[in-house]
């Protein structure tokens, strides 16, 4: 489904953000990307996503990511921001929803079919016509994923979709994330959280991979976590 | 509670308001702005002395606020602001128009304090009437009626994009105020040292947010078009509404409903 | 100096509207020409944070009082005149239809009032001829006085050119009686510290954003190869513009001569302007203390002759009517309030 052959970042000359990276990820897997601070996780995202250009090869569900394919990739990829206010940008949960199959030619109809079935699954019906700026932090991040599943995207990214939120409504966005059946990529430092969620574990260490297979095994080194500046996950540190 | 969070709540009120519902609140809303802008001006147009002529227009937002079930004393509080103001420039009028224009038994009342009263109550009819619009009138189906207006895409995108950050700005500049304050007990504003840093650090934050709303635009397959909720379509009760309101207002600009209807007790 | 729909005639409402409704088509027009699609989350976002800002209190030194600032030319300097004037224009109405200041007719006079000047005014004939300049040199200090001179200018100059629109707007709706050269002598001097005031904040948050991010700023860095188009000569054009506005308007204070009480009454009076203009809010209410002043005099002077009781009511004519007319109308206001509460009250009852 999403596939890095060989690629390198850099913002400023002499100072790369990633080298020669190279993964693959397959249809329907979740993947957990990790990493220190400046690791180059948002970096891996942003490239997928067209919004930098790096070079090596990236090539989303076949298509290579390039400017003319832009429309197509980023039809297939949904993001999740960090900051769900970036992110919900209308005056409702609603408007925020249709926005993207519109602009996708999904017939008004079908838009709202989906909304509807979105926020059915998400047992968020009560959000609908609520303004993105009177609802709670953790029920603008539960909308802004719902507004990403409208756009029925075959891949989700998620970028730290568990920060500031009370263990409450972590635990519901960890259920959501759970029951997806799509391709996922989430970037995090909650590593409780990308154990229950993900089967595959992405390290990053400065620009490189630094470990890469099942996700209880590598959360599970005590001794390479803390080397790439982590701590073992909560829930395994007992044992 | 600093002016920013009071501005904030002001919004949440008039944001719960207009979330509310009744025969106003469900009237198209391009009916409701053209009926308040025609409102305005009729009551606008009143000459200077005519009060007795201008306080029968009180009844239409009176009625409205009855029917749309919202207390008439909620918009009381934004009168702080038009109130100064106008009094400020209609102060002036009893000082330099002394000629008597009304007796009413012995007591004799000159031109510029009629000006002076008539004045306030256009301000006080106007707010009213603007006030109801905002608050049977949710600002996404406002938009739409501006559009449905033909008011440019650009401006309405702009204005609603804007209202959707001007909460979140402010809620910024609320909590960044009260670190300054509890840091500079004493001080009442911002010290001269940190005035260019207190809204520069913002704005070069606020630019970074705006490359991520736009990135958040782009990924969403966003290519210069905005897509409004559908309003209902415009229907005959609207046309109703608005064609009685502007008949009413012209009745009650060109009949003296209050001199008629007390010529018929007074001889 | 928000104006309200009272102060003005349907007609110069209306006027005013179509003014700056031509200004923000041009500014349409110029911008989709452009075709930046990342300008409009740009502008919505630096209009809110202005907005917002707009709220800050800048304790002004050596006195107790604090200012504000408005945002025209700041919002011109980081988005140019275009996007400036419709983000302005976003902002007014934002706070015309849910703040209640400034109202939905006058909206259009203070589009052109506050919006218009700080951001055609402001940027083209101050703003970009005095950053393209060589003026003070080059270099980076040079850019710097550039910045402080372009923004205290820019702000003073279109604050009279707003405020004298204000006076101008007021007396041609006929609303006042108080006569335009007062009116303005009035206006003008309070203005020019309030435009003091706003231009010294302006130049703090672009001296600001010059130091970290000086590629925000419009006309700051000079294109590779560009030559400056405008020379010290059209600087000093400006401030002769500067001098006969302001000069103008003081030669028009001393013709007017008003009387004693007259300037009486503006000694007090200015000082409650001055606050609902938006020098301090805080104080801001009915019940302000120049307000009490203002009407402490009003019941010396002109209570006493003109509310003296007259010794033959036989003058009372047909305005009697009017007035008893009016007080029934009141009574039937009440009586419609008295019933939508009582019809809420029953069927708030009725419901289970």
């Amino acid at each position: 489904m999403i596939e890095f052959q060989h690629v390198s970042f850099a913002y400023e000359k002499d100072r790369p953000v990633l080298r020669d990276l190279s993964f693959r990820i397959e249809r329907g897997e979740a993947v957990g990307l990790i990493g220190a601070n400046g690791a180059g996780k948002s970096t891996v995202m942003k490239l997928m996503l067209g919004l930098l250009q790096g070079e090596g090869r990236i090539l989303v569900d076949g298509t290579e990511v390039r400017r003319e394919t832009l429309g197509e990739v980023r039809k297939k990829l949904g993001f999740v921001l960090q900051n769900s206010d970036n992110q919900m940008f209308m005056p409702t949960v609603y408007e925020d929803m249709i926005f993207a199959p519109l602009n996708y030619m999904v017939s008004r109809e079908e838009t709202d079919a989906r909304v509807d079935a979105v926020l059915e699954r998400l047992h968020l019906e009560y959000l609908k016509h609520r303004h993105n700026h009177r609802i709670s932090g953790g029920e603008k991040r539960m909308a802004a994923i719902a507004t990403i599943l409208a756009m029925e995207p075959e891949a989700i990214l998620m970028d730290e979709p568990t920060s500031a939120l009370d263990p409450y409504n972590r635990r519901l966005v960890i259920n959501i994330i759970r029951e997806l059946e799509q391709t996922r990529l989430i970037t995090s430092h909650d590593l409780d959280m990308i154990l229950d969620t993900c089967g595959r574990v992405i390290l990053l260490s400065e620009g490189r991979i630094a470990a890469d297979g099942p996700a209880e095994e590598i959360l599970r080194d005590r001794e390479l976590l803390e080397k790439h500046r982590m701590e073992l996950p909560l829930s395994l540190m007992g044992r | 509670m600093n002016k920013m969070q009071k501005a904030l709540r002001e919004l949440a009120e008039m944001d719960e308001l207009a979330a509310r519902t009744s025969p106003v609140h469900a009237l198209h809303p391009a009916a409701k702005l053209l009926a308040t802008i025609a409102y305005i001006l009729v009551t606008l147009s009143f000459d200077k002395y005519d009060l007795s002529g201008l306080v029968p227009m009180v009844l239409w937002p009176i009625l409205l606020f009855q029917i749309s079930g919202i207390e008439v004393r909620s918009c009381f509080y934004k009168l702080r602001i038009v109130l100064p103001l106008v009094m400020a420039v209609g102060l002036f009028n009893p000082f330099f128009d002394r000629a008597v224009v009304l007796r009413v038994g012995s007591l004799a009342v000159s031109g510029g304090v009629v000006s002076m009263v008539t004045l306030m109550l256009k301000g006080l009819f106007s707010l009213m009437a603007s006030f109801l619009l905002m608050a049977t009138t949710p600002i996404d189906s406002l938009c739409a009626a501006l559009r449905k207006l033909r008011v440019p895409k650009m401006l309405v995108t702009l204005l609603l994009l804007t209202y959707r950050y001007v909460g979140v700005m402010t809620e910024e500049l609320a909590v960044m105020t009260e670190a300054y304050h509890l840091r500079a007990p004493g001080q009442k504003g911002i010290h001269i040292s940190a005035w260019g840093s207190f809204l520069g650090q913002l704005l070069l934050r606020s630019m970074d947010r705006a490359q991520e709303l736009y990135s958040s635009m782009l990924l969403r397959g966003y290519h210069q078009h905005f897509h409004y909720v559908d309003v209902k379509p415009f229907r005959s009760r609207d046309a109703l509404y608005l064609g009685c309101c502007v008949m009413a207002f012209l009745l009650l600009r060109y009949v003296p409903v209050a001199q008629l209807l007390g010529g018929a007790f007074v001889r | 100096m928000h104006m309200a729909d009272a102060l003005l005639a349907p007609a110069v409402a209306a006027t005013m509207y179509v003014a700056s409704g031509t200004a923000a088509g041009i500014s349409i027009s110029k911008l989709k020409k452009d075709e930046d699609p990342q300008k409009l989350p740009v502008m919505a976002v630096t209009a809110a944070l202005v907005f917002a800002g707009q709220m800050i209190n800048y304790t002004i030194p050596g006195t107790g009082s604090s200012g504000h600032m408005c945002g025209g030319m700041l919002l011109s300097a980081l988005l140019g005149p275009y996007a400036g004037f419709l983000s302005m224009i976003v902002i007014l109405a934002i706070q015309s239809l849910f703040f209640a200041d400034g109202g939905l007719m006058a909206l259009g006079a203070n589009i052109w009032n506050m919006a218009f000047y700080g951001c055609f005014v402001g940027y083209f004939l101050i703003w970009r001829p005095i950053m393209r300049s060589r003026l003070f040199g080059e270099g980076r200090s040079a850019r710097r006085g550039r910045i402080i001179l372009a923004s205290i200018l820019g702000c003073v100059v279109t604050l009279q050119l707003g405020a004298f629109s204000v006076v101008l707007e007021t007396s041609l709706s006929g609303i006042t009686e108080l006569p335009f050269g007062a009116f303005f002598a009035l206006m003008q001097p309070i203005h020019l510290a309030i435009g003091l005031i706003e231009g010294l904040i302006t130049t703090a948050v672009l001296l600001f954003v010059h130091e970290s991010r000086p590629e925000l700023l419009q006309d700051v860095e000079r294109a590779e190869g560009e030559s400056p188009r405008r020379s010290l000569k059209s600087v000093v054009v400006i401030l002769a513009v500067v001098a006969l506005v302001v000069g103008g308007g003081l030669s028009l204070l001393a013709s007017s001569n008003p009387d004693g009480l007259e300037w009486a009454l503006f000694g007090n009076a200015g000082e409650g302007y001055a606050e609902n203009m938006g020098l301090d809010e805080e104080n801001f209410g009915v019940s302000s203390q120049a307000a009490d002043t203002a009407a402490g005099i009003q019941e010396k002077t002109s209570f006493l002759p003109d509310y003296a009781f007259s010794g033959s009511d036989s003058a009372a004519g047909t305005t009697v009517s009017g007035v008893v007319g009016s007080a029934i109308v009141a009574g039937v206001a009440v009586l419609i309030c008295l019933a939508g509460g009582f019809f809420r009250r029953k069927r708030k009852s009725g419901q289970p």
